[in-house]
């Protein structure tokens, strides 16, 4: 039997997995098929929106005071959110892929969307830090800390011709209209390959190719203007990113260039999952994804196996401790069906949405206070413990983390990166230091 | 400037704007399938045209049906009249239209419950009618349709087939086009010409809107036929006629694929969710007929999706299990000369007749040179564009004998349509890295074509042209790729090319001014705003059906438009384009 099994293979679950390792445990982690890793724009996002506020968040350290007092990061209080930032960043580094801060704690970046917006962000790999809009005037209210020191430099934007996800003259047109210096510059796609319309992803993986990124750094040097920042979109490598990178700042004359995430399946996200399995690897961690659970077995309180069925055959996974880290609805920990209920797809827990399919959304897509049914989850003890409605935990040996918590619309903050890793930092914690009897 | 002339759209300055005149014979309002057939039929004949709508082709009642080319099946024993006109104009559809018609042939199925003498009153009035109707062994039907209900007791099969509304409305305006009409969409009545006294008054012309441009037309017509569908009362009432319509509001939803690939009836008196029709990539479960007031908001009710589910279920057990993309509401522009206003606003107007309603208001009202053409089906649109302007002629004073029966549209050289058409493009031409929709297999080029010939105010424009955003996604990946690309092809200049045959009777230089596709200074100079329109637009249709695998991809959808693009706070310049409030349109 092991010590701990691990419910998603989602950023939440990798980290707890990695956390778990490192805290010496044997945990395996099982998941249905891979996280929203791959799915999103491979940066670390804190805090970016307060619910139902328009402005950026510059600071989220000062933010989260203003957050529902049920959310989980006022479970934690921001120095233990800062606490497992670092363990990520850490780990980042350990893995080849170093993620960074704009600065002072808690201090967001700005970095530009594939529509030319601002994303307020705070972990940023370093392929992406030079697009930080805060580097340049005009700054918005709560990110002018640094402005004296730093040398301001205008951008471009350089997309490859054809390709369907990237759009340069729009993002410098919408960059433009917010008062940013930036004009934008397009290659031609056939540099790379003969088809047009590549994904990024395609892109990347001959990018991958170290004659490729020769071609490649010299039609980019070729475009660049002495002090100009350049934004490409993240199609930079795969497997070879940091090679690219750095080949593309020799050929162009040490210039600051970055990438800018385009549309799934993202290749910066897809970069950041590998690094974790990767490292997770050379730590001994198996993940087991193809593997959804089908069956949950308990005596009383206690969980005391979860059976999948693979190979066309039942597997049993039998471990001390469990981990849920199986997502919210778009990871799949959540469904709904058409009577209006919402149910926990692993071990059917309590969930905080409401049960009444009219009271699910709101008339405007874009309403900045989120839609309810995005809000619910599982609610959980200041141990990350999933209760019932007594508010008594439903399992002993059962904790929660990421995605499927309560009490938090994690899209719509911006907050999905850090509330994954800060949730799962904090539970592998609490079930560490309960013994293996449980509470 | 740019953002001036969108303002505009609800308030703009009568002094600075100069006046334009157009003359014409046959004035049309309304470019649904009834308009843009009366365009059609009028130009042929001769008659110097012009059709004005007040948005897009097909954005009313036409582009919000199920797609069912009627046998005629579905109204023979209720409203035999109807069945009869169904029947004939589904023969003369096959050959005018046939590119926009899919094959797929009808099912009336008799279900446990409903057992009665209904089948056989069924059968011999299919026959008395000459709709071809032949009684099949059940076994047969469950093997063409292996998800039918097993427990049907009966199956007759019938002419129906699936039309697409959108391209057979844009191929009739097409033909009009090239027989000499002028369509003009975007542009709004805002007022009737009426002259003359008291029992000697002629309808002259009427004032419109460009709701894009802010510019006021006047247009002096010899008749004006009103082909406004479920607006047509609005439109009389400019011209001080009263006519009471019966708004019958029908749900309908779409499923993710095709259950089925023959359209299936309940052989019963016509109801609630007693249909499927297989339609391109989907198949629609419909419709409920509620009463109601207003055309424009129609809110889907929960009960009316729940209903739909569980009538769907009987024709297709597990229906409801399945994912459904979409919900959307039409509105029949029902007519009964007797039943002004006595209907209740919450009651069922199921027993309205659907045949079609020509009301000469000369001879109604006492008003010279306005028709209106309403009632009726989609199947039936040729037939009521024919009966209009045959009153026309007569108003008019002439003898020009009708030619849309036996003149195909263009695009009917491709035969009828089939379902694998665009995969096979897509694979003959290697086009699969070129497409801007996974879902509905829209290319670039398609794209490209279709913002060059139509005139393109929202991205709903080009999901009418060519069903962009239509499929599971709902606009997740290509309402980004679609306002890039728009922005791509404003940026080239893309005016260059002119639309077909316009060239008939520009009136005073007008059409020169009007006639690029794109016009850059109203279509695509707000990327932001095609954007949040279209997300609205998108968003209002799958709400009332989002639960299971769809609310889940709505969630992905908000990861790409709040986490990835942020375009939740992109910058506040733009106004709103004529449909914005259309879109956030909500409360019952």
């Amino acid at each position: 039997m092991i010590d701990l099994l691990i419910i998603g293979a989602g950023l939440t679950g990798l980290f707890a997995a990695y956390r778990a390792a490192q805290a010496g445990l044997q945990v395996r982690v099982i998941a249905k098929g891979i996280g929203a890793t791959h799915w999103h724009a491979g940066t670390v996002d804190v805090l970016g929106y307060l619910p139902g506020k328009e402005a950026a968040v510059g600071n989220w350290e000062l933010a989260i005071p203003e957050l529902p007092a049920a959310h989980p990061y006022q479970l934690l209080g921001v120095e233990a959110i800062q606490t497992a930032l670092d363990a990520f960043q850490q780990l980042t580094a350990d893995a080849g892929l170093p993620y960074e801060r704009a600065g002072a704690p808690g201090q967001n970046h700005l970095l530009p969307s594939p529509l030319g917006v601002g994303r307020p962000v705070y972990l940023v790999p370093v392929g992406q830090r030079a697009g930080d809009l805060t580097l340049e005037l005009p700054a918005p209210a709560g990110f002018q800390h640094r402005r004296a020191t730093q040398v301001e430099r205008p951008l471009v934007i350089v997309g490859l011709s054809g390709i369907r996800d990237f759009y340069p003259a729009l993002i410098a047109e919408n960059l433009q209209k917010q008062g940013y210096r930036v004009r934008s510059a397009m290659l031609p796609c056939s540099l790379l390959t003969k088809w047009q319309g590549h994904s990024p992803l395609q892109l990347a993986r001959l990018l991958d190719v170290p004659a490729e990124q020769e071609r490649f750094a010299e039609a980019v040097a070729s475009i660049a203007v002495a002090d100009e920042r350049l934004g490409l979109p993240a199609v930079l490598g795969l497997h070879n990113h940091s090679r690219l990178m750095a080949r593309l700042q020799e050929a162009s004359g040490n210039r600051s260039i970055f990438e800018i995430p385009t549309l799934p399946p993202s290749v910066p996200g897809i970069r950041l999952y590998e690094a974790l399995r990767a490292r997770l690897y050379r730590l001994g961690v198996r993940i087991e994804v193809g593997m959804e659970v089908c069956g949950v077995y308990t005596e009383g309180r206690r969980i005391q196996w979860l059976e999948t069925e693979t190979s066309s055959r039942p597997l049993h996974h039998r471990a001390a401790k469990y981990l849920l880290a199986s997502g919210g609805i778009l990871g799949g920990g959540m469904r709904g069906d058409h009577s209006g209920r919402m149910t926990e797809t692993v071990f059917d827990l309590p969930l905080t949405v409401p049960q009444d399919r009219s009271q699910w959304l709101r008339p405007l897509f874009l309403d900045s206070r989120g839609h309810p049914v995005f809000q619910g989850g599982v609610a959980v003890n200041a141990r990350f413990q999933p209760l019932d409605a007594s508010a008594a935990p439903v399992y002993e040996n059962l904790w929660a983390a990421g995605a499927i918590l309560s009490h938090t619309d994690p899209i719509r903050e911006r907050s999905r990166e850090g509330v994954a890793i800060a949730t799962s930092y904090a539970a592998i914690q609490q079930l560490n230091n309960c013994s293996p009897q449980g509470v | 400037m740019e953002s001036d002339s969108w303002r505009a759209v609800t308030r703009h300055d009568h002094c600075s704007v100069p006046m334009k005149r157009i003359e014409t014979e046959i004035l049309v309002i309304g470019g649904g399938a009834t308009g843009a057939g009366v365009a059609w039929d009028a130009a042929l004949r001769g008659f110097r045209t012009v059709l004005v709508e007040k948005r897009d082709l097909t954005h009313g009642t036409t582009g919000r049906y199920h797609g069912l080319l009627h046998s005629g099946g579905r109204y023979v024993v209720k409203d035999p009249n109807s069945a009869s006109e169904c029947i004939q104009e589904n023969h003369i559809l096959r050959r005018t239209h046939p590119h926009c018609i899919e094959d797929t042939g009808g099912f009336f199925v008799v279900m446990p419950e409903d057992e009665s003498d209904y089948p056989d009153r069924f059968a011999v009035a299919c026959r008395d009618l000459g709709i071809p109707c032949a009684e099949i062994p059940v076994a047969e039907a469950l093997s063409r349709e292996p998800l039918l209900n097993p427990r049907i007791s009966r199956v007759f099969e019938v002419p129906d087939a699936a039309a697409d509304s959108f391209l057979a409305t844009h191929a009739t305006a097409q033909a009009a086009q090239q027989a000499g009409a002028q369509v003009l969409t975007y542009h709004e009545v805002t007022s009737l010409h009426v002259s003359g006294g008291a029992g000697d008054r002629t309808v002259t012309g009427a004032s419109v809107l460009n709701t894009v441009s802010a510019e006021e037309i006047q247009i002096v017509a010899d008749l004006v036929i009103n082909a406004a569908g479920a607006w047509a009362a609005q439109i009389a009432a400019q011209a001080g006629v009263e006519m009471t319509m019966i708004l019958g509001k029908g749900v309908m939803l779409a499923t993710n694929c095709r259950l089925v690939n023959t359209v299936i009836n309940r052989c019963k008196m016509p109801s609630d969710g007693d249909i499927l029709v297989p339609i391109h990539t989907v198949s629609v479960i419909g419709t409920t007929d509620e009463h109601v007031l207003d055309p424009e908001n129609l809110h889907i009710e929960t009960w009316e999706v729940d209903l739909m589910l569980e009538e769907g279920d009987k024709l297709v057990p597990g229906l409801s299990g399945s994912r459904i993309l979409r919900a959307w509401a039409g509105v029949r522009p029902l007519y009964q000369e007797k039943c002004r206003a006595r209907l209740s606003p919450l009651g069922h107007s199921r027993d309205i007749p659907r045949s079609l309603v020509l009301l000469d208001h000369q001879e109604r009202d006492g008003l010279s040179g306005f028709l209106t053409i309403t009632g009726g089906k989609w199947t039936t649109f040729r037939l009521m564009a024919e009966s209009a302007v045959d009153r026309a002629c007569v108003q008019l004073g002439v003898s020009r004998p009708c030619r849309t029966g036996d003149t195909p549209v263009p695009g009917s050289e491709q035969g009828h349509y089939w379902l694998g058409h665009r995969l096979q493009e897509v694979e003959d031409e290697h086009l699969q890295n070129e497409l801007v929709c996974e879902c509905e297999l829209v290319t670039y080029a398609m794209l490209e074509r279709a913002v060059r010939h139509n005139p393109t105010v929202t991205l709903d424009d080009l999901r009418r042209d060519v069903r962009l955003g239509m499929g599971p996604c709902q606009g997740g990946f290509c309402t980004y790729r679609a306002v890039g690309i728009l922005h791509e092809l404003r940026a080239e200049g893309s005016t260059s090319e002119k639309p077909v045959a316009r060239e008939e009777h520009d009136i005073g230089g007008y059409l020169s001014q009007l006639s690029p596709a794109i016009d850059p200074q109203v279509s695509v100079s707000q990327p932001s705003l095609l954007l949040r329109d279209f997300l609205q637009e998108r968003w209002k249709g799958v709400m009332p059906i989002l639960w299971g695998q769809q609310l889940r991809q709505e969630r992905l959808d908000e990861l790409i438009y709040l986490s990835i693009l942020n375009a939740d706070h992109l910058p506040a310049d733009d106004g709103e384009s004529p449909l914005s409030a259309f879109y956030r349109q909500h409360a019952p």
